[in-house]
């Protein structure tokens, strides 16, 4: 069983059924994918996220040996090691997978705008939805929590225009029970929510974002279709500062490097620049941790060909003008003095934080969490949990980027079918 | 007509269906796997079947599915496009590159050559004044193409100029480019030739006349196509010799 | 097969509204039934239901269709199902074709119901000039052995080794050096448990005693041919020549520590390697109270731009055990940027900083200077020349690639980065894969790597391996590129343009050759031969030109 089908579940379960093994793959959301949906683009090769991502999605959802359980979640698990049984929790999606075929006329005749999740919430989206275009499978799903006929037994429009009747209101959830003898982790992260740093403005100020809210205004298939402008008034910024560790490598918040952002500011601040080469962007950095291969020359790019401007140096605090223009006030190093820089948007690099239900799944599976509440995974054999038979890939251990989960993905993979081939 | 790789562009075009962005209908998709699958004379092929304008699309540069096929695309059409200049048909071919999640530059790319198109309206190939001509010269053009000559430099471009070791050394790139060029136009004329005179022996200065380059420049590429076969002497008049393409040479 | 002999159907797709409520798919309908070798025709309101996928089966029985077209969505995500369709009635599902008349026609004319009928009958009408020439396709099979090669002792090529061992396979594992362990042999301790090397190392007893792995010590490659499933290597041990079969290779191959010889007046004595300060560390001979750490040195340079990417945990943690065993010693980190990502390497270096460790951020174009005694740095955050007083300086210098890379890369066919460091597939998603099928990398032979990042790869190297390795035979996709021997004039044009190496030339004939079971069908090679001797199956040169000729007519 495959827990979490995001890049690192994904490649697990592909790697396990090509190996001729049978997978279970549990995802909580309506389709598989994960945050590397949510991406324009990935460093240090600027390959489009959901181009190579894709065909992996399809692969999944069609692989004879792999059997995905889509909304649903992990409730119980006993047994040990080539023997566990696990009950999963099924919701209801209120719409026939079989018959579904995703053409969209019942988004277009619903009547109730929701907060779009994987946007961002820069727009809104449908109470029947599917959360993104290529998202897999490709059909929709009824929010219970926003649908009338759920809030106020009123509606039922989609019911009415599908032409091939796959909307049923009277599904229910229900609990499966699957025997398995390993489960592979691959639980994903949670991104730090900086409005607790009250002097980063964020949420008090409509042009400071975080970096995954920018990469969605930076996306092609994002709200505002890659072309970037400020989300508070539509003007086309030139100017951009990236502050980086917000969250992480702070005592207060999460003491540990979140690892990805140095790599992926540059990034956002390289397509943005391609997007419109008059934007000049900032990062603000502690240390630049460039170690991957290729990362190096990567920041040097976008230093020559990206109008990127590295200051080292920590954000003592960001203000905003009168037309919303948020000012940075950082110390600059080189001259001991305090600085203000004007920007048009302030992206803060948001870090990597364990999910929100890690402790819960952890006491579930009955193995450890570390003392951020990653699950915990032995020092120099970062598959293994603390339990045998469990393993762990991806960022529900530690932050990590997108090479590092596929390795800990095929890595789980491999010691899963070890213990497979055993039982 | 558009040439779509599977993986990038043809992906889409699909999005910007999924995304219902409308755009005109004048395109006709033929799917490939990739764009580097794209022989440059099928775009021949089409123009000499009074095809508009040609779009070859592929994942964008680093992007290929199959890690080098759209560099390949890249300097076959490069070429192609040389050659299509000297017979002013490069306005009607345009290489570019569409991600699977740019269903909106996909759209765009489309409007905007459509339109672009439709300012330079019909082919000339289908007026009844330019097509002769029309036919002669995207013949010769596609005989270069197909040229073992050319295939074969167009072929090795990348291996020869970029990367490093082969044959013990690298050509620059500039003085490949100046090769390359060469070929391109000196086969062009040469292919030209032996279309004017594929039915009627003619002369060198007739040739020359109605080709529109310099008697002396005909000869010498009456000597190299001698050499290679394709066209012989014909019979010789008042002690000037006509020449004829030899069939099958 | 004759002309009279093509029977084609063509199934076109109401998709409820999205396609029939936009174009006259009645008249499509009637269109594709006046095509040449058209036998059949009908609309069905969602072809790929269960009640079309019936009817698509009924009729190439009833009508005995041999070419069947399906007008609807995306060949993307339907393709698929219409092939095993198409099998499932006995057709080969190559003869199957599909025309995207939805996605890229319906959903993009919907203001343009007539327009757009006109551009699908003309999509339907190349469609079957098309699968007029369809030919049927056969997916070869090949047979595989089981049993890996691993090349590389160290602690990545052991843990491939014994995961696959695991697993049942046979391993051949080879080590050029008389003892297995690689670079850990040379290590006192490891980062971040400060465990000494000789614990992680307790691994080669459970290699040299498993039954499915076959060890080669102090043996060298001679030769590897073949491809995935079928290598051969020949490698040397003791100047006796033994030939190795396996399905798989896996370079585990590591890489050197940098010998800072030239750099700072390195000396071995007051100015030493890391590497000679485990050695100093292990035997317990440190004897130096104020000892200066220098990082970066041979790399972030002109002549090595990358970072390391280890070297500032290995010498924050000799720094700790230093400290540990001395408290009075006084140690200074001189780095540039410390590379502690994650969350167990961020702990450790702020437990250094506990500890008393100093670390100063030098910059590239100021760098420390070593006199006698002292060692001179300017301090970017504190603007002002530093003197650090020493008695001992302890250079890091980083990975570097090992020399014989370039040979072994040759022989297997797969890229080196500039940095002669192995290149990946895909840096994103195929980390541990070449393009070559069959041949993977892990540990530091692909980039400098520290031990629980070599043991990862390693197992991820297996993991990949056992898709292969656990097949009896690979079935490879039909849709492939065969070279028409008789036309082919040995230039080789094609074996440098092919991504994959899946073609390779017959010494016999002097003719290239495509091995289809590595072959993708990219079909760059078809478009290049100069000699137009490569057909590429499926997408042939002749069935999109009838593509074309069929949309462009006559002129």
């Amino acid at each position: 069983m495959v827990i979490g089908a995001g890049i690192a579940g994904i490649q697990a379960s592909l790697d396990l059924a090509e190996r001729g093994i049978k997978v279970e793959l549990v995802e909580k959301n309506a389709c598989i994918g994960g945050r590397m949906a949510q991406l324009d683009k990935t460093f240090p090769t600027n390959d489009c996220s959901i181009c190579i991502l894709a065909p992996k999605l399809a692969e999944c959802s069609r692989h004879p040996n792999i059997t995905l359980h889509t909304l649903s979640e992990v409730r119980y698990v006993e047994g040990s090691v080539g023997n566990f049984t696990a009950k999963v929790l099924k919701h209801a999606r209120y719409v026939k997978e079989d018959v579904c075929i995703n053409c969209g006329t019942c988004v277009e005749k619903c009547p109730m705008r929701v907060e779009d999740d994987f946007d961002m919430q820069l727009r809104k989206r449908r109470a029947i939805y599917i959360d993104y275009v290529q998202g897999v499978p490709a059909i929709m799903t009824i929010d219970k929590e926003k649908c009338l006929w759920f809030t106020k037994s009123a509606c039922r429009i989609c019911e009415k225009v599908c032409e091939r009747e796959a909307i049923d209101f009277e599904q229910q959830d229900t609990e499966i029970e699957l025997n398995v003898a390993s489960i592979i982790a691959a639980t994903g992260y949670d991104v730090f929510d900086p409005t607790p740093i009250i002097y980063l403005g964020y949420g008090r100020f409509p042009n400071v974002v975080t970096s995954l809210e920018f990469e969605r205004l930076i996306s092609a298939s994002g709200p505002v279709g890659g072309h970037l402008i400020r989300p508070f008034d539509k003007k086309e910024p030139e100017n951009l500062a990236f502050i980086n560790c917000v969250g992480s490598r702070d005592i207060k918040n999460n003491p540990y490097c979140s690892s990805c952002c140095c790599m992926y500011t540059t990034k956002e601040a390289m397509i943005a620049y391609e997007h419109n080469n008059k934007i000049q962007s900032s990062i603000f950095y502690i240390d630049l941790r460039a170690g991957g291969k290729g990362f190096r020359d990567y920041i040097q790019r976008g230093r020559n060909d990206y109008a990127i401007t590295y200051i080292n140096g920590k954000v003592a605090k960001i203000l905003q003008d009168e037309q919303k223009n948020p000012i940075v006030v950082y110390e600059d190093t080189d001259t001991f003095e305090v600085k203000k820089l004007k920007f048009d948007i302030v992206v803060l690099a948001t870090s990597m934080v364990p999910k929100k239900d890690a402790v819960r799944l952890s006491e579930i599976l009955g193995i450890s969490v570390d003392e951020y509440n990653f699950l915990k995974s032995m020092a120099y054999h970062p598959q293994k949990s603390s339990k045998e038979g469990i393993f762990l890939c991806g960022a529900c251990r530690a932050p990590m980027d997108i090479p590092n989960s596929v390795v800990d993905a095929s890595g789980a993979a491999a010691k899963a079918a070890e213990i497979v081939m055993r039982v | 007509m558009g040439f779509l790789c599977n993986w990038c562009s043809y992906a889409g075009a699909d999005l910007a269906g999924v995304s219902r962005i409308q755009y005109p209908t004048n395109i006709r998709i033929i799917r490939v796997m990739c764009s580097g699958r794209v022989d440059p004379t099928f775009v021949v092929d089409a123009f000499l079947h009074g095809i508009d304008g040609v779009l070859v699309l592929g994942c964008h540069l680093g992007d290929c599915h199959y890690i080098t096929g759209n560099y390949e695309a890249e300097i076959k059409m490069s070429s192609l496009s040389k050659l299509l200049n000297i017979v002013k048909f490069s306005d009607r071919m345009q290489l570019d590159w569409v991600s699977a999640a740019e269903g909106n530059r996909f759209a765009q790319i489309v409007s905007e050559f459509t339109k672009h198109i439709q300012e330079l309206g019909p082919s000339p190939i289908k007026e009844n004044k330019t097509k002769t001509q029309c036919i002669d010269d995207l013949e010769a053009v596609k005989s270069v193409l197909e040229s073992s000559r050319l295939r074969g430099l167009i072929a090795r471009q990348r291996d020869l100029v970029t990367e490093k070791n082969v044959y013990g050394n690298q050509i620059p790139a500039e003085k490949f480019e100046n090769l390359l060029n060469d070929a391109i136009y000196n086969e062009f004329v040469r292919h030209k030739i032996v279309i004017k005179i594929k039915e009627i022996g003619k002369s060198v200065p007739d040739i020359a006349n109605e080709i529109g380059i310099k008697a002396k420049e005909v000869l010498e590429h009456i000597v190299v196509l001698r050499s290679r076969g394709l066209v012989d002497v014909h019979e010789i008049n008042e002690e000037i010799p006509t020449f004829i393409s030899i069939r099958g040479g | 097969m004759s002309s009279e002999d093509i029977r084609i159907g063509v199934f076109i797709c109401h998709c409820g509204t999205n396609i029939g409520g936009v174009l006259d798919v009645p008249s499509l309908t009637d269109y594709a039934r006046s095509l040449p070798n058209v036998t059949y025709s009908a609309d069905n309101l969602y072809t790929c239901s269960e009640v079309g996928l019936t009817e698509i089966k009924e009729n190439i029985k009833e009508h005995e269709l041999n070419r069947v077209i399906v007008a609807s969505c995306s060949p993307r995500t339907h393709e698929p199902l219409f092939r095993a369709i198409c099998q499932e009635a006995g057709l080969n599902p190559y003869l199957f074709e599909m025309v995207n008349i939805r996605d890229q026609d319906s959903w993009v004319h919907m203001k343009e119901p007539e327009k757009g009928t006109d551009k699908a009958r003309d999509l339907i009408r190349m469609s079957v000039y098309k699968a007029a020439l369809l030919e049927p396709l056969e997916r070869v099979k090949v047979a595989v052995t089981h049993s890996a090669f691993i090349i590389g002792g160290g602690i990545a090529g052991m843990t491939a080794a014994l995961n696959l061992g695991n697993q049942g396979f046979k391993i051949f594992l080879i080590e050029k050096e008389p003892e297995l362990g690689g670079l850990l042999n040379s290590l006192n301790k490891v980062f971040p448990s400060n465990e000494d090397a000789s614990k992680l190392l307790e691994i080669i007893d459970m290699i040299e005693s498993h039954d499915n792995i076959k060890l080669y010590k102090s043996s060298v490659i001679e030769n590897i041919t073949g491809f995935v499933g079928n290598y051969n290597v020949v490698i040397k041990q003791n100047k006796k020549t033994i030939n190795i079969d396996a399905g798989v290779i896996i370079v585990a191959t590591g890489a050197i520590p940098l010998s800072p010889e030239g750099y700072f007046g390195y000396d071995k004595k007051k100015i030493i390697s890391q590497l000679d300060l485990e050695r100093l560390l292990k035997d317990d001979q440190v004897k130096a109270n104020n000892i200066t750490m220098i990082l970066c040195v041979g790399c972030r340079n002109e002549e090595r731009r990358y970072c390391s990417n280890i070297c500032c945990m290995s010498a924050i943690k000799n720094a700790m055990l230093l400290i540990e065993k001395n408290p009075n010693t006084h140690i200074t980190i001189l780095f540039r940027d410390i590379q502690a990502a994650g969350t167990d390497y961020e702990k450790y270096y702020r437990r250094a900083r506990e500890m008393g460790i100093l670390f100063i951020k030098y910059l590239p174009e100021k760098p420390p200077i070593i006199k006698k005694d002292l060692v001179d740095v300017y301090s970017d955050l504190l603007n002002q020349d530093i003197k650090i007083p020493q008695d001992l300086v302890v250079l890091s210098t980083p990975l570097i690639a090992n020399e014989d890379s370039e040979v072994l890369a040759k022989m297997l066919k797969v890229p080196l980065e500039e940095n002669n460091f192995f290149l990946e597939a895909h840096v994103k998603l195929r980390p541990v894969d070449f393009a070559t099928d069959g041949v993977y990398v892990c540990g530091s032979a692909h980039w400098p790597a520290d031990i629980a990042e070599s043991t990862s790869q390693a197992n991820a190297a297996a993991s990949r391996a056992s898709i292969i390795l656990w097949k009896d035979q690979l079935e490879v996709e039909g849709s492939t590129a065969e070279v028409k021997t008789e036309l082919c004039i040995g230039c080789e044009a094609c074996i440098r343009i092919c991504p994959y190496s899946a073609i390779t030339k017959d010494e016999e004939t002097d003719t290239a050759i495509v091995n289809k079971v590595v072959c993708k069908g990219c079909g760059l090679c078809g478009a290049s031969c100069p000699k137009n001797a490569i057909i590429i199956h499926h997408f042939t040169s002749d069935q999109i030109r009838a593509e074309i000729f069929t949309y462009g007519g006559e002129i």
